[in-house]
């Protein structure tokens, strides 16, 4: 692992260790390292600039006030909060009416540039998770249906209509190829 | 709904994670990563194979007013002696009741939205009790939790576990004791705190022990006209 990754992810385990007794300053600093990414997980799913800063905002809210979920003996803390952020936009995406209203992708307002600041803090620094070769061996059409459901939030029935698959059809398609998928990353461990 | 068999916990697991479900599958994967610990490390261990994905997207930088915002957001939650002394009171409530752990976890649901709820400076030497109801959701774990406070005739609804699945809504109602007709306390805002003002004629029907009832209605609720839709859960009034 890169020496600054390493160091990033050890700083932002204590100041989430410090968050869990009640200390606001390491919310600040859990926000300054992380918020960067998460936001581009936010406006990645919901594709709405708006509605991504009430996501982000979201997510930090409940981090303070439900520090204690995150188990420091489970994930690493980046991945974590980059799961719980991407699982509370995905939850945005579903409560809001938003899909109806929201703009096609193709109007959509211009994405905020990446930040060069943004700290360096990747969940798989090498790219040595296993989940990237096991997608990739996947057939092509589950493959991107279950990239979509990861990325884009779309369920079962979006992706059947989405692609003029029979429900039933879409369900055993995708239940295969999860099956692939954990005997694959199982081998892995 | 299809005639595809249910699939296996593992494969439910990896479903969850992925956000394929929808509807009552997705109520019920909820409830049960909330109350089966076999289950919910099987969803854990999806998610974290999975997140490294989620390094392909570029970050971008939020607007500063984000941050400003999350500060003030905290600022206003600070809890007034007020809602101190309703959640001592909640605590009694929790200590004397046999609740299980479910129960506990919307009692914690009920301090939270007193937490968020911004408070007015108002002098009150004793408040009325409040009435609680905790309303189990079909076959999940899941639990409504509604809160009126008598003093200010204010109903406070914790729908935070539930999802819309965009076909339908939820109508919560009380259910009077003199045997006039069941009085709309409004629809559900899955996945809310929504706290609202009750009318006086609705306000003077909530009483201790008054059952209330969850229908399922098209969306935007129950039309004008037509028979409410099937009752999915019910609860009953408690005074804490």
């Amino acid at each position: 692992m890169k020496p600054a990754s390493a160091a990033a992810r050890e700083k932002l385990k204590a100041a989430m260790a410090r968050l869990a007794s009640g200390d606001r300053g390491a919310l600040e600093e859990i926000y300054r390292a992380t918020s960067a990414k998460l936001f581009g997980i936010c406006l990645r799913i919901l594709e709405d600039e708006k509605e991504a800063e009430d996501a982000l905002q979201d997510v930090y809210i409940n981090l303070w006030r439900r520090a204690d979920r995150y188990d420091p003996g489970r994930a690493s803390p980046i991945a974590w909060l980059a799961t719980f952020a991407r699982n509370r936009a995905v939850d945005r995406l579903r409560s809001g009416k938003l899909r109806q209203a929201s703009v096609g992708e193709e109007e959509a307002a211009p994405v905020a540039d990446a930040s060069p600041l943004a700290e360096d803090l990747l969940i798989d620094a090498e790219r040595e998770a296993r989940v990237h070769q096991c997608i990739e061996k996947l057939e092509d059409e589950p493959r991107s249906a279950i990239r979509s459901a990861f990325f884009e939030g779309r369920t079962y029935a979006e992706l059947a209509e989405s692609s003029g698959t029979p429900l039933g059809t879409m369900k055993s398609r995708i239940r295969r190829a999860l099956a692939r998928l954990k005997t694959c990353l199982e081998n892995g461990e | 709904m299809t005639d595809t068999p249910r699939p296996d916990d593992n494969t439910l697991a990896a479903e969850y994670a992925l956000g394929l479900l929808e509807g009552e599958e997705l109520l019920a994967a909820r409830g049960r990563e909330a109350s089966e610990p076999g289950f919910a490390a099987a969803v854990a261990w999806w998610q974290d194979r999975l997140a490294p994905m989620l390094d392909e997207i570029s970050p971008a930088t939020p607007r500063a007013e984000v941050w400003r915002r999350i500060e003030e957001a905290l600022d206003s939650a600070a809890p007034s002696a007020e809602i101190i002394d309703l959640r001592n009171r909640m605590r009694r409530w929790q200590v004397f009741g046999t609740v299980s752990a479910a129960a506990a976890a919307a009692i914690a649901v009920f301090a939270f939205t007193f937490m968020t709820v911004p408070t007015t400076p108002q002098v009150q030497s004793q408040a009325e009790a409040p009435l609680v109801a905790s309303v189990p959701i079909a076959d999940t774990d899941l639990r409504l939790a509604v809160t009126y406070l008598p003093d200010r005739s204010e109903l406070l609804v914790s729908a935070s576990g539930l999802t819309a699945d965009g076909v339908h809504d939820h109508e919560l109602w009380l259910v009077p004791q003199d045997d006039t007709p069941l009085l709309s306390l409004g629809v559900v805002a899955p996945g809310e705190e929504r706290r609202v003002t009750l009318e006086p004629a609705v306000a003077a029907k909530m009483a201790d022990g008054a059952p209330l009832l969850l229908t399922r209605e098209p969306l935007g609720g129950k039309p004008e006209g037509v028979d409410a839709g099937p009752v999915v859960a019910e609860g009953q009034l408690k005074k804490i």
